[in-house]
C-alpha cells in the first residue's frame, strides 16, 4: 500500500456525553432468539462497528434501533428519552440509516433521492405543497441547496441529475448516505458501506465516515471487513448468535482469544494470521 | 435577453452497427431504402380494391374509379406517397442526422397504412381478391406498399441505426416563444384534424374507422420519425424552458378548437367527454401513477362525484329539493368524494399491493350495486337520475350554441370550454403536487415503502391524502359530468370503466400529465370511431394494448426517464466493467 493509506486515521474526535443507548435488547421471531439482552451505549462524536458472523444478529439491531423492529424486550433510547416504535419517528427523532442491500429510490435522480431525506427537516404542508407559494418556494429553495451540498459532500455533484439506478455500485452506496445524511441525524446507522467496493472505494468510504464524525454525527458501522472497521473505530462490539460477546477497542477485540475462536470459526491460527495480516497491511 | 438566432447545433451521435442477418445487407441498405422509398410511391399510385364493397366507393379513390383522376392521390395514399418520397430523399441524403432511424419510423408508417386498409378493404370486400386482383381488375395498391414499407424497414437496419439525434443550444427567448406559438398552433390543426379524421362513424359513413385508424398509423409513423430527427425532443425541452409561457399559450389554443373544423356538436361532446375522462385519469395518476397504489374502482369517485351533483340539481328525481349554484355544487361533490377516498385509502394502512387492489375493486363494487339499489333513494337505481338540468351562467345553458359578434361557438362548446378549464386546473394540482415534498413522498413510497419510513416519511397519512387527492379530483369530473349528460346511472361507473381509466393512466404513462391525458384520448376516442367494429373493439382494444405493453412498457409519455435522456451526457461509468449499471443491478437485486 502506498504511504497515503499507510498514514494514521483522522485524528479522533473529543468523545462527548452518551447519545444512544439500548438496554437489554432482546428480539425473539417465533422460536428463534435473533437477539438476546445486548446492551450499548454510544457517546457524542464516537463512531463504533459491529461485527459478527451472517446472521449474528447485526441487521436486526439496526432494525431494533430504528424502530422497524419492536423488541420482544428491552429498551432503546435517544438522549435519555425512549425511541417510538415507528421508522419515519425515530428518523424524525434524528438516527438516518443505510440499507445492506442498497435500497434508493431507484427511478428517482440522485438530487431527488436526497430531498427525499429532506422530508422531515422541510415545513411545507399539503396546502402550501398545492399552492407553490412564497414560503414554499423558500423551503424548496433550502432544500435544494441543502441537497447540492451533501451531494458535494460525498462527491455526487456530476450525477446530481442522473437516475439513482443508473450509478456506479459504490455511487449507489455513497448515494445513500447523503440521503441518510439530509435527515440531520445525530446518529448514523451504516449497514455494510463498503460491501462490493474495492480498496480506493472502501478507502474513501473510510474518510467520509471520519468527515461525517467530524461534522458532529455518531456513527454504527456494521462490517465485515475487519481491516476497515479495526482502523475506523473508536469501538467494536462483537455479536455472535444474538450475544454480545466482546466489547472494547479495535486492539482488544483483535486480541481476544474469543473473538478469534468464535467469531470467524477458524482454526485459531489461522484467523490469527489473518487478523495480523489484515494489521499489517493498512 | 437578446434574441440571437442561432442553428440549433446538431450533435454527432454514434451508429449503431447492424446486427444479425441484416448485418450481410449493409453494402445494400441505400438500394434497398430506395427502393422500399420507391415500391410506397407506387403503391400510392395503384387502385387498392378490385371491386365496389358493398358498403360502397372505399375511400380516396381507392378503388377503380381512381382511374378518373390517376394522379390525384389524397388522403392514405397522400401519406404513403409523402413518405415514400422523403424516404427515396433520405435514402440518397447522407448528412442527415438519425437517418436510419428516421427511415425506420417511416417504415414502420408505411406498414401500418397499408396493412390497416388493406386488411379492412379484404375482410370487407370478402377475401384477398379484393386487393390482388379479381374479375379482370387489378389492384396490388395494398400488397406493393406493403412490400415497400417491409423493404424500407430492412433497408434502414440493414445501415444501422444511429441514436437519437440531439439538437444543442438553446435559441433567444422571443425566437423559441415564437417557435413554441407555431408549434402549438400546429399542435391545434392536428388535434383537429386527428379528432375529426374518418368523420363520424354511421351508417352513411362506413370506413370512418379504418380512415381513422389508417391517420393513426400515419401519425405515428410520423411522430416517430419527428422524435428520432430530435425535433420531438428540442420541443420538449423549449417547453420546459418556457414552463409557464407553454401552459398559458396551451390553454389558449385549446381553447379555440370549437373555431377548427372539430367545432361541431358532435366533437364538441366527444371533445368533452374526453375531458371528463382525462381529468379523472390525472386523479387515478396520483395514486397509481405517483403513489404506486393500484386502484381497481376508481372510477366510483367520478360516480359519487356525479351523484352528489345530480341530487342538488333539481331533477325530479333528486333526493334533495334544493338547487345550488353549480360552483357550489361541484365542491360539494369534490368533497364527499374526498371523504370516500380517504375513507376507502384508510385500508392502506395495513393492506400492501395485491390484497390493495382487492379492496379497491370491492369498494368499486359496493359503489355500483348500492347505486343500483338506490339505497337511499339517491342514486335513482336502475332509473337513474334523469333530467339533470344544464349549468347555465347569465341566462346561457351550456349545451346551446351561442354566438358573440360574428363568431358562431358550437352547441356544446360553452361546455368544452368548462371542462377545459377544470382539465387545466386539474393538471395545475397534480404537476404542483408532483413537484414537492408530498410528491416526492409519494413516489418515494411507490418504489420503496420500508426506505421510505426509514427517511421518515409516515407513510399511513401520505398515502390516505393520495386516495384523498385523486378521489377529489374525480368527484368535481363527476359533477361536471352530471350535467353535461344530463343523466346519472349507475351503469357509467362500472368496473370495466375503472379497468379503462387504469389502461388509459398505463397506456400513457405512469406519473405523467401529458400521458393520462393522451391514454385518456385514445381509449375514449377509439370507441367513438371504431364503433362499426362493435363486434371486435375490445378484441382490437385488448391486442393493441398487449403490444403497447409489449414494446413500449413505459407508456407513450414516460416520466423521469424521458429527463435523464434530456440531461447533458453525464461521463460514462469507470471502465471498470465491474462497477458499470449493469453490475449494479445484479448487486442491488
Amino acid at each position: 500500500m502506498s504511504g497515503k493509506h499507510a498514514a494514521p486515521e483522522a485524528p479522533r474526535a473529543a468523545i462527548g456525553q452518551s447519545i444512544l443507548s439500548a438496554e437489554g435488547v432482546t428480539m425473539q421471531f417465533g422460536g428463534l432468539r435473533a437477539l438476546n439482552d445486548v446492551s450499548f451505549g454510544l457517546s457524542e462524536g464516537e463512531i463504533i462497528g459491529l461485527i459478527g458472523p451472517n446472521g449474528a444478529g447485526k441487521t436486526t439491531f439496526f432494525n431494533c434501533l430504528t424502530g422497524l423492529y419492536a423488541p420482544t424486550s428491552g429498551s432503546v433510547a435517544l438522549r435519555g428519552t425512549p425511541l417510538p416504535q415507528d421508522p419515519a419517528k425515530v428518523t424524525d427523532r434524528g438516527i438516518a440509516r443505510t440499507f445492506q442491500n442498497i435500497r434508493l429510490f431507484p427511478s428517482m435522480t440522485a438530487e431527488e433521492n436526497v430531498l427525499v431525506g429532506r422530508h422531515v427537516r422541510m415545513k411545507q404542508g399539503p396546502l402550501s405543497s398545492l399552492l407553490h407559494g412564497p414560503a414554499f418556494k423558500r423551503s424548496e429553495a433550502e432544500a435544494r441547496s441543502r441537497t447540492a451540498e451533501l451531494l458535494e459532500f460525498v462527491g455526487l455533484s456530476r450525477f446530481s441529475d442522473e437516475l439513482a439506478r443508473n450509478l456506479p455500485y459504490g455511487d449507489q452506496r455513497r448515494l445513500e448516505i447523503a440521503r441518510a445524511l439530509a435527515t440531520e441525524p445525530s446518529v448514523l446507522l451504516l449497514d455494510e458501506p463498503t460491501a462490493g467496493m474495492n480498496a480506493q472505494e472502501t478507502e474513501a468510504t473510510r474518510q467520509l465516515i471520519f468527515k461525517i464524525r467530524d461534522l458532529g454525527t455518531s456513527v454504527v458501522v456494521i462490517e465485515h471487513d475487519t481491516k476497515f472497521i479495526f482502523t475506523l473505530c473508536d469501538r467494536v462490539l462483537v455479536l455472535v448468535q444474538g450475544e454480545l460477546l466482546v466489547e472494547g477497542t479495535p486492539d482488544e477485540v483483535r486480541g481476544d482469544p474469543r473473538v478469534v475462536e468464535a467469531y470467524l470459526g477458524a482454526p485459531p491460527d489461522e484467523v490469527e494470521h489473518q487478523i495480523h495480516a489484515a494489521e499489517e497491511t493498512p | 435577453m437578446t434574441a440571437i438566432e442561432k442553428d440549433p447545433v446538431v450533435e454527432p451521435a454514434a451508429v449503431e452497427a447492424p446486427r444479425g442477418r441484416l448485418a450481410g445487407l449493409a453494402p445494400y441498405a441505400t438500394a434497398l431504402r430506395a427502393a422500399g422509398g420507391l415500391l410506397t410511391v407506387v403503391g400510392a399510385y395503384l387502385p387498392w380494391a378490385t371491386f365496389v364493397l358493398n358498403d360502397g366507393p372505399y375511400p380516396e379513390k381507392a378503388t377503380l374509379e381512381f382511374f378518373t383522376a390517376p394522379l390525384g392521390v389524397s388522403g392514405f395514399r397522400l401519406h404513403l406517397l409523402v413518405f415514400g418520397i422523403a424516404a427515396i430523399v433520405l435514402a440518397f441524403v447522407p448528412a442527415v442526422p438519425a437517418r436510419g432511424r428516421i427511415l425506420r419510423a417511416l417504415g414502420w408508417g408505411v406498414v401500418a397504412v397499408s396493412v390497416v386498409n388493406g386488411m379492412y378493404i379484404t375482410t370487407q370486400g370478402g377475401g384477398f381478391g379484393a386487393i390482388t386482383a379479381a374479375d379482370g381488375a387489378v389492384a396490388f395498391g395494398a400488397i406493393v406498399a406493403l412490400i415497400g414499407g417491409a423493404v424500407l424497414l430492412v433497408g434502414a437496419f440493414a445501415g444501422g441505426l444511429e441514436g437519437h439525434a440531439r439538437w444543442g443550444r438553446p435559441l433567444g427567448r422571443f425566437v423559441e416563444w415564437a417557435l413554441l406559438l407555431v408549434i402549438y398552433a400546429l399542435l391545434l390543426l392536428l388535434v383537429a384534424a386527428v379528432l375529426t379524421s374518418g368523420g363520424q362513424g354511421s351508417v352513411a359513413n362506413p370506413y370512418s374507422g379504418a380512415v381513422f385508424l389508417s391517420f393513426l398509423g400515419a401519425l405515428g409513423g410520423l411522430l416517430a420519425a419527428l422524435h428520432s430527427a430530435g425535433v420531438v425532443t428540442w420541443v420538449t425541452g423549449m417547453s420546459e424552458r418556457h414552463r409557464a409561457y407553454s401552459a398559458i399559450v396551451l390553454l389558449a389554443v385549446a381553447l379555440l378548437l370549437p373555431l377548427t373544423a372539430a367545432g361541431t356538436q358532435y366533437w364538441m361532446t366527444v371533445a368533452a367527454n374526453i375531458g371528463v375522462y382525462a381529468a379523472t385519469a390525472i386523479g387515478l395518476n396520483i395514486v397509481v401513477g405517483l403513489a404506486g397504489l393500484l386502484d381497481l374502482g376508481y372510477v366510483a369517485f367520478l360516480g359519487i362525484g356525479a351523484v352528489v351533483a345530480a341530487n342538488f340539481s333539481g331533477a325530479t328525481a333528486a333526493r334533495f329539493d334544493i338547487v345550488l349554484p353549480f360552483p357550489l355544487v361541484m365542491v360539494i361533490s369534490a368533497v364527499v368524494a374526498g371523504i370516500f377516498g380517504a375513507i376507502v385509502g384508510s385500508p392502506t394502512l395495513r393492506v400492501r399491493g395485491d390484497y390493495l387492489a382487492i379492496v379497491t375493486l370491492a369498494f368499486g363494487e359496493i359503489f355500483v350495486r348500492s347505486s343500483q339499489n338506490n339505497i337511499g333513494g339517491l342514486t335513482g337505481g336502475s332509473n337513474a337520475i334523469p333530467g339533470i338540468p344544464p349549468v347555465t351562467a347569465f341566462g346561457q345553458p351550456f349545451n346551446e350554441s351561442l354566438t358573440i359578434g360574428s363568431v358562431e361557438l358550437p352547441a356544446g362548446a360553452l361546455y368544452y370550454f368548462l371542462i377545459v378549464v377544470i382539465v387545466a386546473a386539474v393538471m395545475a394540482v397534480f404537476g404542483n403536487l408532483k413537484n414537492s415534498r408530498l410528491g416526492r413522498a409519494w413516489i418515494a413510497i411507490r418504489e420503496d415503502e420500508d426506505a421510505a419510513r426509514a427517511m421518515g416519511i409516515r407513510t399511513g397519512p401520505v398515502k390516505i391524502l393520495a386516495f384523498m387527492i385523486g378521489a377529489t379530483l374525480a368527484g368535481l369530473a363527476g359533477a361536471f359530468f352530471a350535467h353535461k349528460t344530463g343523466t346519472v346511472s349507475y351503469e357509467s361507473f362500472r368496473f370495466l370503466e375503472s379497468v379503462t381509466l387504469l389502461a388509459a393512466v398505463i397506456l400513457g404513462g405512469m406519473g405523467t400529465i401529458p400521458g393520462a391525458v393522451l391514454g385518456a384520448s385514445i381509449l375514449f376516442v377509439l370507441p367513438e370511431k371504431l364503433r362499426e367494429f362493435a363486434d371486435y373493439r375490445l378484441l382490437i382494444f385488448g391486442i393493441a394494448l398487449v403490444l403497447i405493453m409489449r414494446f413500449r412498457p413505459q407508456g407513450l409519455v414516460p416520466d423521469a426517464h424521458r429527463r435523464a435522456e434530456l440531461a447533458p451526457q453525464s461521463e460514462p461509468p469507470p471502465p471498470d466493467g465491474s462497477t458499470g449499471p449493469a453490475a449494479a443491478k445484479v448487486a442491488a437485486s
